[in-house]
């Protein structure tokens, strides 16, 4: 065995990840989280970077995630907040390689805005937290967390505050964990969240709280630990440390897997003890959490809530308390499993009417070319998501607003190639599709993006945006040129006229085919805003042999007869059955023109 | 379950079939008879080709804008009636536009068949169904797409409002280029239910 090392706990975690297997870490820099990438750069086998932003860092260690790599994501507090949008719906999707995301917490605010307690994010969420009270547990605690995030399909949050992540103690070298890469499967009902995906996954969220609450009883990082007193402290953290210290002759509740919360244990810890007491910094998390099983408990009544403890605040806190009598107790009640809602009932046999992409969308033609090329389209939100689904399957997945870049950049920054390509929309682009280019440039990411500018935010009702300069009054503001602004931060751009078939799938086949990072802007206006008929489809029934070429277009406009397909009125004569059709049996007549 | 006298109303169809439109009109009218009304509707996929289910409250007093099971369900597409069926309480009313289809596209894959046995289940449902050519109303009135005001027509043989009240609605929301031939299929749906009965 090596010889033992003095690591603050954010050099630990770095460590302790590697030692775990992770080979992608990225975050962006905030007291107290900075060193731990810091670290993992000056490590083997694990590539680091830093992010625009903690959203797009998330992003990016979710696409690494799915490339079959263990990834960690770091930050401060408050970058939770930038990165929740991701980190609310991956509860949802879940992962495939391990996936941690530390958040370091700043009690006392030596150098935050505020102090608040990201330990309500893994409550939010529904996803298991660990909380390390040294470098020792903080290098351990890395390969629990990995292992109960491939485990039960769940990110994990690690969470420190100032004290364990810029605190020093020596920490013994593990063995390194062997953990071969996880190959990536196309799964759009795991990794596209739209509603009717996302209702699924959020019944097997309910199901794993339960079965993660079940591991926390049995996880060997909460530890009942005995006392020679009558007095129970539940604790985690550097809290815990402080209180080992101020009551040394104390029973513990020792927290390590903190959420959820293992009930049974904090019973057992009631019937060695007359009197318990929760030391926690900031919130009363688990104090709430005890009072909610019927059980008296002395917290927050007595600890501050703000800043950080130390031994003598606790000491001088909870002394007093010692000395009272101890509070009457009824029966605990343990909290029930969750419940999910009735699953909706079809009524049997019934046509399911599922909204699709209109005919004539050119999101339709972006996909028909894409799809030739082998590249997993790591996708957006908006109407283009809506070619998820068959017979299109055009998007492995759909996160949140903006996720499709930085998911695209790790993904291709974990395996070293260009193997996936992101879509995104022209008002989701602006939304928060910025920013991860920029961070794509910066990164050296070798990837794609196709940006499907239809002039506007079509989902939601054709609302404005920076591209359209069109207000909510309908007046026309300034507009901001996705091209140049894209050109501006240093990415080639191309756009394409998206009803120009030909010349986009050549775009695309050029791009795929390039060094380095490029944009593809695909423009045109959305067909429910211009509604103009371009020609007409004739079908020679003679040469259709009904080889569903057209039909995989998923346009609501054909339909297959017995001999031939049939063109509907509603066709609006975009001409992509046309260009697909192998067999010339469809030609466009254009408008104006005489069959 | 009592629900204290409040009527709910649902409208289901296909996107682009007027059903937000139909349940402006149903609430102006109910509205206009002096009753509290209360409506929400589930439209983000309108325009997409997907389902549509708008619903109307009215009574004394209203507090919840859905309701649990409709007294009437009023379809402007022969397999979302099918479909709405299951809105319907027991002894509820639907009333369906059975000779408009809007086939959904795993039917044109023929993945699966469009059902026609509205009646049968509706029977098996206990439910009162009329049946309404409401497209063919909507022709002979002036505009196919006035499919929907055609089953508020038909529809206002079981709803408590008096002529005044429905046409007061009317002519709160539609324009007025096209009010007169909504008028002519409001009656002409009107006519298809003979004798007016008001649901207790």
């Amino acid at each position: 065995m090596e010889r033992q090392l003095f690591f603050s706990g954010n050099e630990a975690i770095a460590h302790g990840a590697v030692r775990a297997g992770a080979g992608f870490a990225c975050g962006y820099p905030g007291t107290p989280s900075s060193e731990i990438v810091e670290t993992t750069a000056r490590l083997k086998g694990i590539r680091s970077q830093w992010c625009v932003n903690e959203k797009v860092a998330l992003e990016t260690a979710v696409g690494a995630s799915l490339a079959g790599v263990r990834s960690m994501v770091t930050m401060k507090h408050v970058g939770l907040n930038v990165a929740a949008d991701p980190f609310m719906t991956l509860s949802l999707t879940g992962v495939n390689a391990g996936l941690v995301v530390v958040s370091a917490d700043d009690p006392g605010m030596h150098s935050s805005q505020n102090e608040q307690d990201n330990r309500a994010f893994a409550k939010f969420a529904k996803v298991p937290m660990l909380e390390p009270a040294d470098s020792q547990e903080a290098y351990d605690f890395m390969a629990e967390a990995f292992s109960l995030s491939e485990e039960f399909d769940t990110p994990v949050l690690l969470r420190t505050t100032t004290r364990v992540s810029h605190g020093r103690g020596q920490v013994l070298p593990r063995v390194p964990v062997d953990v071969p890469r996880r190959e990536y499967a196309r799964d759009i009902s795991k990794y596209v969240m739209v509603p009717q995906f996302a209702r699924l996954r959020n019944r097997l969220v309910l199901e794993r709280l339960e079965k993660l609450r079940r591991r926390a009883e049995q996880s060997p990082l909460n530890v009942l630990e005995a006392g020679t007193s009558d007095f129970g402290i539940i604790a985690s953290g550097v809290a815990y440390t402080y209180a080992r210290e101020a009551f040394p002759k104390a029973w513990f509740l020792k927290l390590g897997m903190s959420h959820p919360l293992p009930c049974a244990k904090v019973v057992r810890l009631y019937e060695q003890v007359s009197r318990v007491a929760v030391v926690e910094e900031l919130d009363p998390f688990f104090e709430e959490q005890v009072r909610a099983l019927g059980l008296p408990v002395v917290g927050k009544a007595a600890i501050p809530w703000d800043g950080e403890l130390d031994q003598e605040v606790v000491f001088r806190a909870l002394e007093p308390y010692l000395l009272r009598k101890p509070p009457r107790r009824r029966r605990p009640v343990l909290p029930p499993a969750p419940r999910s809602t009735d699953p909706p009932k079809p009524a049997p046999g019934l046509p399911v009417r599922p909204p699709v992409l209109c005919p004539g969308c050119s999101h339709r033609s972006v996909f028909s070319a894409l799809r030739r090329r082998r590249l997993a389209p790591m996708g957006d939100i908006g109407c283009y998501t809506l070619g998820a689904l068959p017979p299109l399957l055009a998007m492995d997945s759909c996160l949140c607003m903006g996720a499709s870049i930085g998911m695209m950049a790790g993904f291709n920054a974990a395996l070293g190639e260009k193997a996936a390509v992101g879509v995104i929309g022209d008002s989701t682009f602006f939304h928060s599709g910025v920013t991860p280019l920029i961070d794509a440039v910066y990164n050296g990411v070798e990837g794609m993006v196709v940006i499907l500018d239809n002039r506007t935010t079509a989902m939601t009702g054709h609302q404005g945006h920076p591209g359209s300069g069109l207000r909510p009054d309908r007046e026309q503001g300034p507009s901001v040129d996705i091209q140049r602004l894209c050109e501006g931060i240093g990415v080639r751009c191309v756009t394409v006229d998206a009803t120009d078939h030909a010349a986009l799938d050549a775009a695309v086949a050029e791009e795929a085919g390039a060094p380095g990072l490029g944009v593809i802007v695909a423009l045109a206006p959305c067909v429910l805003t211009s509604r103009e008929k371009a020609g007409e489809v004739v079908v020679d029934e003679d040469r259709c042999n009904l080889c569903g070429l057209c039909l995989d277009l998923g346009c609501p406009s054909i339909a297959p007869g017995d001999d031939a397909v049939s063109i509907l009125e509603t066709c609006t004569g975009c001409g992509l059955c046309v260009e697909v059709c192998r067999r010339g049996a469809l030609s466009l007549v254009e408008a104006g023109s005489c069959p | 379950m009592p629900l204290n006298g409040t009527t709910t109303v649902s409208l289901v169809g296909v996107g682009g079939q007027g059903i937000l439109l139909g349940a402006a009109i149903l609430a102006e009218t109910a509205s206009f008879a002096g009753l509290q009304v209360k409506a929400s509707e589930v439209k983000g996929m309108a325009q997409r080709g997907g389902s549509v289910l708008s619903t109307v409250r009215f009574g004394a007093r209203v507090w919840s804008p859905v309701g649990p099971r409709a007294d009437v369900v009023i379809a402007t597409e022969l397999l979302e009636g099918i479909r709405g069926l299951a809105l319907l309480r027991p002894q509820g009313t639907m009333v369906c536009a059975t000779s408009t289809r809007v086939t959904p596209g795993s039917v044109l894959r023929r993945e699966e068949e469009y059902p026609d046995d509205l009646a049968g289940e509706a029977r098996r449902r206990r439910v009162r169904l009329v049946e309404v050519d409401a497209e063919g109303l909507a022709r002979a009135a002036g505009t196919s797409r006035a499919v929907n005001v055609a089953l508020l027509g038909a529809a206002s043989a079981v709803l408590p409002f008096d002529p005044h009240h429905w046409r007061a609605g009317l002519e709160a929301v539609l324009p007025d280029r096209i009010l007169e031939v909504n008028l002519r299929a409001f009656e002409l749906g009107r006519a298809v239910v003979p004798t007016r009965e008001v649901e207790s």
